[in-house]
């Protein structure tokens, strides 16, 4: 049955998806090793969503070990702080928009340790691609 | 007060991902390159401080897997011609022979690495090896002791030049010749992908082949690194091939594709090669407008006298210049849907060695006349700009040189039909 995009259960369905990804292990094993490789995607609203959200990704070793929304972004510290609206995540989540080409063209602000993204493209890549074993539903649908 | 980030570049056509990345590779070549960058010239053969910074910006900064798709462990950057415009910008305000040997690391690659025109089966093969966490770089063999012009001046000698020569035997390519400059040779070389000819003497573009040679293969041998003007991050030196087999999948495309998705790369050289002069230009700026506010002639800074505000003026026109053509024909290879060409169009091709020609003679200008108002502050190696006016000369004497550019320049626009 479809986990509401995004919620408390969507973020433990990613934490799954990811933690089950041989791929993630392999090229994400030295993710977060010496830096923060926690994540904040801000979700402007839009679509449906009437109000921003925060999904908050920790991730280290090629493992996630949190995701979860979060009310504030002070609540944590994090490496890496991606913004979007909600209708692109949407794209992304459902696999019709790339996240890296997103990012890369602009559709996605990023902000974080640019070296890093360079570096571990792959796992980034990978953690990307898992949202689509996510059985997704979205607001409006 | 203008800096470098001041001149053209046009905001909307390239993100803030790719800016991003370009201070990404400025702060590092200011913290790791700058403090060794007047010794570099000493290390031209044997690359002791030049390898482990190589593996830092195509390994630590992901360059060398940036445009490898996803499936290869390939980063999969969209759109790779701004992005690469960008890397080779900072990184040859830095250095631009190390901007070569970075950028040449997988420039052999573009016709099989780049969208639409991928060979999964070899991206899948070797994409591993450049996307891994050791340094492996390509080298893209082109040039013979007898013949560098003719073989890249393709739309009138048709290959007919290309003595190495590549012949099947059953399932497998036999490889012989000879290559001479080719960037990363030498020790650095972990694969070759090396332009060749099924037919020794043949016209027919059918017969223009790009094969990949693994540079650990039995009968490749290479020479010792020649020692040059400048670019000493380059290391160039000749390598043989005699009757070196490899599987006959190596070849990048097949008959006729080859030579097509070749015009891609030759156009990203010229575009890269542009790119490298303007990170020179940036560069020389920078230190030409320290210079002149700090020296002071005549009781004023050097600045404020007419005749050296002239030469500002026009480093600073050159730079402008060449980076909005620049940027235009990025905008226009990266947007076929509104210019109507495919990035490997041969029409690229022969206008991107016009601005290519442009850029290498506006660098040389720019160097030369900053140095005329440093005296011999600007001759002395201390004072770095000697090294950029010692660089640049080879940018315009590489891809053919300055000839071919203007011949190809002028046939493009001219219609030349024997020329």
């Amino acid at each position: 049955m479809a986990v509401l995009y995004p919620s408390n259960e969507w973020c433990q369905e990613w934490k799954n998806v990811i933690n089950n990804s041989d791929a993630a292990k392999d090229v994400g094993k030295d993710w977060g090793e010496d830096f923060n490789g926690n994540w904040i995607f801000e979700i402007t609203p839009g679509g449906g969503l009437d109000k921003t959200t925060y999904v908050y990704l920790e991730a280290k070793s090629g493992e996630c070990t949190d995701a979860r929304l979060i009310d504030d972004p002070s609540e944590v510290e994090v490496g890496f702080y991606c913004t979007g609206s909600y209708e692109n995540f949407k794209a992304a989540v459902k696999g019709e928009k790339d996240f890296i080409q997103g990012v890369v063209r602009g559709t996605f602000k990023l902000k974080g340790n640019m070296m890093k993204i360079m570096k571990y493209g792959g796992f980034i890549r990978v953690v990307a691609n898992s949202l689509q074993g996510i059985d997704s539903g979205f607001l409006g649908e | 007060m203008p800096t470098i980030d001041d001149f053209i570049r046009p905001k909307e056509w390239v993100s803030d991902f790719v800016t991003d990345l370009g201070h990404v590779i400025r702060k590092w070549g200011e913290e790791r390159y700058m403090p060794i960058r007047q010794h570099v010239d000493e290390d031209w053969a044997e690359h002791k401080m030049i390898e482990p910074l190589l593996k830092e910006v195509l390994v630590d900064l992901g360059i060398n897997a940036a445009f490898f798709p996803a499936e290869a462990g390939g980063t999969d950057i969209p759109d790779p011609f701004p992005c690469v415009t960008v890397i080779c910008e900072e990184l040859a305000r830095i250095d631009s022979g190390f901007c070569v040997a970075v950028v040449c690391s997988i420039w052999g690659m573009v016709p099989i690495m780049f969208e639409p025109h991928r060979n999964m089966e070899l991206c899948r093969e070797f994409g591993p090896n450049f996307c891994g966490q050791d340094l492996y770089m390509s080298c893209h063999a082109m040039t013979e002791p007898q013949s560098g012009a003719d073989i890249e001046n393709i739309g009138r000698m048709h290959g007919k030049t290309i003595e190495t020569t590549a012949t099947l035997d059953g399932d497998k390519w036999i490889i012989n010749g000879h290559k001479i400059w080719p960037s990363n040779s030498g020790h650095l070389a972990d694969l070759y992908v090396v332009l060749c000819t099924t037919q020794k003497g043949s016209a027919d573009p059918n017969d223009f082949a790009l094969i990949l040679v693994p540079a650990d293969s039995e009968g490749v041998t290479s020479g010792n690194p020649y020692q040059k003007s400048g670019m000493s991050a380059d290391l160039n030196s000749d390598v043989w091939f005699e009757n070196v087999r490899v599987p006959k999948r190596y070849r990048l495309h097949g008959p006729g594709d080859d030579l097509k998705y070749w015009r891609e790369a030759i156009t990203a050289g010229s575009i890269g090669s542009t790119a490298m002069c303007v990170g020179i230009m940036k560069n020389v700026y920078e230190i030409i407008k320290k210079w002149t506010t700090e020296r002071q002639i005549a009781g004023k800074p050097l600045k404020e006298h007419s005749i050296v505000a002239d030469m500002l003026s026009e480093v600073a026109i050159l730079i402008e210049s060449t980076s909005a053509w620049m940027w235009t024909y990025v905008r226009e290879i990266t947007r076929p849907d509104i210019y109507g060409w495919d990035a490997w169009d041969e029409r690229f091709l022969l206008k991107t060695r016009g601005l290519s020609l442009y850029a290498s003679n506006a660098v040389e200008r720019a160097c030369s006349r900053a140095m005329d108002f440093m005296g011999s502050y600007g001759y002395a190696r201390e004072f770095d700009i000697e090294k950029h006016w010692r660089d640049q000369k080879v940018i315009g004497l590489w891809m053919g040189g300055k000839g071919l550019k203007t011949l190809e320049n002028a046939r493009y626009w001219y219609d030349l039909e024997t020329l």
